[in-house]
């Protein structure tokens, strides 16, 4: 007892441990993972982030006319894990610190974040494209003597349609498939 | 009236307890046949909150499982996932890089140190040492400060991937841990003193809930219960897995085999973690932390680590799909309950909660 005596004077002299929240801001580190957010602009439709999910809290759907996808992130079913974000190719979808997420009952359905990213339309056929984020496709094309600027706003398709003849004319040859 | 007065100190009787009860915080069920206020006879009944995890694991993908193991005990959180991993990257043939097995190490420590914290705090709490158990609580809210700061979670650290690591550390964080490792390793030394020599710890855990060497190998007991009765086995030790090869440790024994014994082994065990973590900071290779992803073959695999409570084993079946056929663990507690009939054998009916507490059950692994 006379070890723990020490101790406890100790501790009475250093006061409170604990933070007087909600006064005054409690501990929070940079990392805290506390809500998951999406940057829309860098983000791709891949999928990735939901497939990985592990509580299904990500909706990713194209809408029925194919203008554009709708992403949402049901934070009540988020397990805060980070898979998401450790997955995502871009960065575009983080965790931030903000852990202020209590909310009453009746607004539960309305905890979530929703987004539209619109679809262009290919260049070459006019199919719905989602093109890189311009950041991506520099990093991408860093090395290439291509005009990225063209090559994204094209399909899959019709890139590889361009690149054939590209190629072709470049070793003199007609794209010819016959 | 007379009636009423009558000690019952000769009479046998059953006292049920749980699997709700003010006494216990989780639900397990208790039958005690009682000889006046000895304990003659222990049934343990479990079962009541199985949540069907291996099932839920055979209809997820590899990725999602990582998630989901995580999610079978808060205590031992980063040793689920973690031993998956492993399984997994055993029947892949996934190499993970050397800065990958070193953070795995560092995330398991600091989990290991604040696990058994917690345990003891408990000890001092059950025993009505509440003074105590407010300064353990405070000490292990050091390691607590260092998971949230480094893995940004204060018990799931999501540390762990296929292949590797999530996290990594720049050099403020790693002065960051150091420095805070280096307080706890003052306060461990100061709480193993006071736990060793404190005349009230030891009239209350010194001798209650015996277990001999020769329990430890009928039963199969494991991790700190069977080490506080003197015998030597670590799966860090035994079989190395990560980076525990490379780092120095001792494997913590005690002879008593009682509840202080098992409380000294977590307390110095705590103590060896915080070495280990600074150690592997002192040596952290650079270099990548996680390799790059292969298919995962059809086929079986199995990997074992030493789990805060004891040898985690885990067995994965995979058919090639990204959804394992087939995910088991076997978990340390579920060995460890079977020593309760063996411990409780004659103790008094106050010492019960002690001795359940001093096997560091976890329900949530048992009820997997
Ligand atoms: S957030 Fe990232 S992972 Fe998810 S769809 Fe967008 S780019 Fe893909
Ligand atoms: S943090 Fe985890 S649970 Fe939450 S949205 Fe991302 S992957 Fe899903």
């Amino acid at each position: 007892m006379p070890r723990f005596l020490k101790i406890l004077v100790r501790n009475l002299l250093k006061g409170p441990a604990t933070d007087p929240f909600p006064f005054q801001e409690a501990f929070t580190p940079d990392r805290l993972r506390g809500r998951v957010v999406l940057n829309p602009d860098l983000c791709l439709g891949c999928g990735i982030c939901r497939h990985v999910c592990p509580g299904e809290a990500i909706r990713l759907e194209p809408d029925e006319g194919r203008t554009g996808y709708s992403f949402s992130i049901w934070h009540n079913t988020c397990a805060l894990c980070g898979s998401c974000r450790h997955f995502c190719p871009t960065g575009a979808i983080t965790l931030n610190a903000d852990w202020h997420g209590a909310h009453p009952q009746t607004d539960k359905y309305r905890h979530a974040e929703h987004h539209f990213v619109p679809y262009l339309r290919c260049a070459g056929c006019g199919a719905p494209l989602r093109p890189l984020p311009p950041g991506i496709a520099a990093r991408l094309y860093a090395h290439s003597p291509l005009d990225m600027t063209q090559v994204v706003k094209l399909c899959p398709d019709c890139r590889l349609t361009a690149t054939a003849k590209r190629e072709g004319e470049r070793y003199g040859t007609t794209a010819n498939p016959g | 009236m007379s009636d009423l007065l009558t000690p019952c100190a000769q009479k046998s009787f059953t006292l049920p307890i749980g699997p709700l009860h003010v006494a216990l915080e989780e639900p397990m069920y208790f039958k005690l046949d009682l000889d006046g206020e000895r304990v003659r006879q222990v049934e343990i009944t479990a079962g009541h909150v199985h949540r069907g995890m291996e099932s839920l694991a055979a209809k997820r993908n590899f990725f999602q499982n990582v998630v989901l193991t995580e999610r079978v005990c808060s205590l031992c959180s980063n040793s689920h996932p973690f031993t998956y991993c492993l399984a997994v990257e055993n029947l892949a043939g996934i190499a993970v890089p050397p800065r990958g097995q070193y953070l795995r190490v560092l995330a398991e420590e600091i989990k290991r140190s604040a696990s058994h914290l917690f345990n003891v705090g408990i000890m001092a709490h059950v025993i009505g040492y509440k003074s105590l158990f407010m300064h353990v609580m405070q000490v292990r809210e050091i390691m607590q400060d260092i998971k949230e700061t480094i893995f940004g979670n204060r018990m799931d650290l999501a540390a762990n991937c296929i292949g590797g690591v999530t996290y990594d550390l720049d050099s403020t964080l790693l002065e960051f841990t150091a420095d805070n490792l280096n307080r706890v390793a003052g306060h461990l030394a100061e709480l193993i003193d006071i736990y060793r020599h404190d005349p009230m710890i030891k009239a209350r855990t010194q001798g209650v809930g015996v277990v001999s060497p020769k329990d430890v190998a009928a039963l199969g007991l494991v991790g700190p219960v069977a080490r506080a009765a003197g015998a030597a086995m670590d799966v860090r030790r035994d079989s190395p897995y990560a980076a525990y090869g490379d780092l120095e440790f001792a494997v913590i024994t005690e002879e008593g085999g009682d509840v202080h014994s098992r409380a000294m082994v977590r307390l110095r065990e705590a103590r060896e973690s915080v070495g280990i973590v600074l150690q592997a900071l002192g040596k952290l290779p650079g270099g990548e932390r996680r390799a790059r992803l292969s298919a995962i073959p059809a086929g079986e695999a199995v990997a074992r680590t030493e789990a805060p409570r004891g040898e985690l084993f885990y067995y994965l079946h995979a058919d090639g799909s990204d959804v394992p056929l087939r995910l088991k663990w076997r978990v340390p507690s579920y060995l460890n309950w079977d020593a309760l009939p063996v411990m409780m054998k004659d103790c008094a009916v106050a010492d019960v909660t002690l001795i359940v507490n001093s096997i560091d059950p976890c329900v949530s692994c048992t009820e997997r």
